[in-house]
């Protein structure tokens, strides 16, 4: 048997090294399996060198590297087939996560935010990132690439801003503008410039293009028509003040000369205004710690109970007739108005009404009422 | 007359399984040399198609590894995981079948030798 030296065994490495294998375990390996190969074979006397450059020749086809290539191959490709699964396990949680979140907070059900959070969660950190990887690797030209991982960039913003603005967290309006800006100044050029390179997919890159510039500036009109949480915080801080404000004055009111009239008005406001707030806020009354539980009212159309024949449209119907019966016999300066826009509204109409502003009025119509009942003047 | 390579790639991890389940630690020389024996030189394993096999073989954690130093050079020994032991008895057994569905579909009882 040929015993190899230490001077042989640097040769065989460093041109194991200098052929292109930089797996160290896998030099080692070949290292091994060279020397073993020279010492059954190779004789005293004979020529090292010779025999060696004559061995090396059967570990590949064209270069030694090929084998470092293949082993990575080997390597990925189970990594490939868990990481798809994974990619489709969390796309359909995060799809359920989301529809029941979604469908949990229109009902106002409890849980709705935990599972808004996870489905999003889950679609921005697991889901997207990891079809950008899988989609990268199948990608051959780097502009390929670029356009899946600034595709997949933009998807988690938006998937963020979303977020951000369902839970009415800081700073949703700049990633809402974010988003739209990175689509529209980055994506799109990108996206659009690499497809139209390509004869065979240039039309569906103009199409596409077309349908994502429509879909931006869709959501970009959003974005200007949202208010930011403080002013929202606002709103439904001066709201629950003045209803702070009519509680003090009816506590007053009932220990005095209070008639039917008055508290059937009172209770028709306070009816409607249960509706509206638990079609915004899941609750009949806005609790004093509003704030914490994040309960805010945000302003859009008081919603489907005010529509045609509902219980809305009817306690609104009700409380005109109240306040005109409370209103005659009274003089200028006794009477409640009632000149209010949503008094007049078709069932179309009052359906698209602020519900802000309904509340407000309300809460005002209230005052008028319980200020007149204190003797007080009310304010013009 | 050696088999060709493409008849072995597929097979090449049930070989190394099995070998492994009767030898308690093989290295990669070892391991083509016992083949090459075993078979009367008809199957030759190409250190391109072992090495790699040998790693992903690895990195499913069917083998466990252990290295020794010989003079300057190391040994990587390879053995079988618990995991392991278990794969290779699927492995033979599902080339069993294999082989029994490829003579009922070729034919091969039939033909002239």
């Amino acid at each position: 048997m040929y015993c190899i030296n230490d001077k042989q065994i640097d040769f065989i490495l460093n041109d194991i090294r200098r052929r292109g294998i930089e797996m160290e375990d896998l030099q080692s390996n070949l290292l091994d399996h060279i020397c073993c190969i020279i010492e059954q074979n190779l004789k005293e006397g004979d020529d090292f060198e010779e025999f060696y450059k004559k061995t090396i020749p059967q570990f590949f086809e064209n270069e030694l590297w090929e084998i470092e290539q293949e082993t990575i191959t080997l390597l990925t490709f189970k990594n490939y087939y868990a990481m798809k699964k994974t990619m489709i396990i969390s796309g359909i949680f995060s799809v359920t996560a989301f529809v029941a979140g979604s469908f949990f907070k229109i009902m106002h059900w409890p849980g709705a935010s935990p599972l808004l959070i996870l489905g999003i969660a889950a679609i921005s950190f697991i889901f997207l990132p990891l079809m950008f990887v899988l989609k990268a690797k199948e990608a051959s030209a780097a502009r390929e690439k670029l356009v899946a991982g600034v595709g997949t960039l933009i998807g988690i913003l938006l998937c963020m801003s979303t977020l951000f603005r369902l839970m009415h967290w800081p700073g949703a309006s700049i990633l809402w503008i974010s988003t739209s800006a990175c689509s529209i100044f980055l994506f799109i050029p990108i996206y659009f410039f690499s497809g139209l390179r390509k004869p065979e997919t240039k039309t569906n890159t103009v199409v596409t293009t077309i349908i994502l510039i429509g879909a931006t500036g869709l959501l970009f009109s959003l974005t200007s028509i949202r208010k930011s949480r403080q002013n929202i915080f606002l709103e439904t801080k001066t709201y629950y003040k003045n209803e702070q404000l009519l509680a003090r004055m009816r506590s007053k009111v009932s220990s005095s000369t209070n008639t039917q009239l008055c508290n059937n008005i009172q209770n028709a406001c306070d009816k409607i205004k249960g509706l509206i707030l638990k079609e915004e806020t899941g609750y009949d009354k806005l609790p004093p710690d509003f704030d914490t539980k994040n309960i805010l009212i945000t302003e859009g159309g008081i919603g489907d109970s005010f529509g045609g024949e509902n219980e809305g449209s009817k306690l609104l119907n009700d409380l005109k007739e109240l306040l005109n019966n409370y209103n005659t016999g009274k003089n200028t300066e006794g009477k409640v108005p009632v000149d209010y826009p949503f008094f007049e509204l078709s069932s179309e109409g009052i359906m698209q009404f602020s519900n802000l502003s309904l509340l407000n009025s309300l809460t005002q119509i209230q005052l008028f009422v319980a200020g007149s009942e204190l003797q007080l003047t009310p304010v013009k | 007359m050696l088999f060709s390579s493409e008849l072995i790639k597929g097979t090449l991890k049930t070989i190394i399984l099995k070998l492994l389940s009767e030898n308690k630690r093989m290295y990669g020389y070892e391991i083509t040399q016992r083949v090459k024996d075993l078979t009367g030189n008809r199957i030759q394993l190409t250190e391109g198609a072992l090495y790699p096999t040998l790693h992903a073989l690895e990195a499913d954690g069917l083998l466990t590894t252990e290295t020794e130093y010989i003079g300057k050079r190391v040994r990587k020994y390879y053995s079988l995981s618990k995991e392991g032991k278990a794969r290779s008895k699927e492995k033979v057994s599902e080339f069993a079948d294999f082989i029994d569905t490829m003579k009922f579909l070729l034919d091969i009882k039939h033909k002239p030798v």
